[in-house]
């Protein structure tokens, strides 16, 4: 599996595991994803209605734990984070709108097309993002 | 004369103390039994919620599972609308049943079990929620369907 995500996505992280309420969330998102098939890792709510590139949230550790927004490219074994929050704790918050769904959406596929994205790498179980080369459109 | 008074009164008391210590002796406030028995209701009660959050969960599960199922025609729709007010109305029911638990749950009393099953509740809120997005809302989006057909093309 190839990891990539939004810079909005990046951001958030990074200020959430900075983070003492959150310290356990990298590891959490190390074993949920990594290792795992693209198969695997259709679980969760599906969003869009498609098989090939299901767009998908994901409740890690139950009500009180994170939420994943995210696509996969099943053909290409490729997964794209595009968001991610805790429901509790001081950066904790309700679900997002469907607005804001359907605006990462639309910014995914623009992102994807522009290669405007990180690549995700698990380096001693530390999560390194990396810029991928963008393209022009 | 005040003498006699006297040992009437201690006498009586003297009476009391004995009948009142020999009965406590016979049946103590807490007595083995009623310990037992006391400790049986929680446990009943413990497992009841214990049943009630697993039976929700399995539910929530189900409801996460129907976002999985492609081009549903009206009536499906009509049945997951349906589905959708059904469990709007399982979570007003299991929430007043939650904040009767209030005494048990300031008092300590069962405190995780009432804490999973309050967790059991807010996911099946969450879950009718998105049911109703992937369904209803979501498909209304400006370009969301055209989203979709552009990423099966990269």
């Amino acid at each position: 599996m190839k990891f990539f995500c939004l810079e909005d996505f990046k951001v958030e992280f990074e200020k959430l595991i900075s983070k003492k309420a959150y310290s356990t969330l990298e590891q959490d998102l190390i074993n949920y994803f990594f290792g795992k098939s693209a198969q695997e890792l259709c679980s969760g709510t599906r969003l869009n209605n498609s098989d090939k590139t299901p767009y998908i949230k994901k409740r890690l550790k139950g009500s009180g734990g994170y939420r994943f927004y995210f696509l996969l490219i099943l053909k290409d074994e490729s997964l794209y984070f595009m968001f991610s929050h805790p429901k509790i704790g001081p950066m904790g918050g309700i679900n997002i709108t469907d607005e804001s769904k359907a605006y990462l959406y639309k910014k995914i596929l623009r992102c994807i097309k522009t290669n405007d994205l990180y690549k995700l790498e698990n380096l001693n179980r530390k999560i390194i993002f990396r810029k991928v080369k963008k393209v022009k459109s | 004369m005040e003498c006699i008074s006297h040992k009437l009164e201690i006498e009586k008391t003297f009476t009391n103390v004995r009948a009142l210590s020999f009965n406590e002796k016979k049946s103590p406030l807490l007595d083995k039994e009623r310990i037992n028995s006391f400790l049986d209701a929680i446990l009943d009660f413990k497992s009841l919620l214990k049943e009630k959050t697993d039976k929700l969960n399995h539910i929530n599960e189900r409801i996460e599972k129907l976002t999985w199922f492609n081009d549903l025609d009206d009536e499906c729709l009509m049945l997951i609308n349906d589905l959708i007010s059904a469990a709007k109305d399982l979570q007003s029911t299991l929430i007043r049943q939650y904040v009767s638990m209030n005494f048990l749950r300031k008092k300590g009393v069962v405190k995780d079990e009432i804490k999973e099953f309050k967790n059991s509740i807010d996911e099946l809120k969450e879950a009718y929620e998105d049911l109703e997005s992937v369904f209803f809302f979501l498909p209304e989006f400006p370009d969301f369907i055209e989203t979709t057909k552009q990423l099966s093309l990269v």
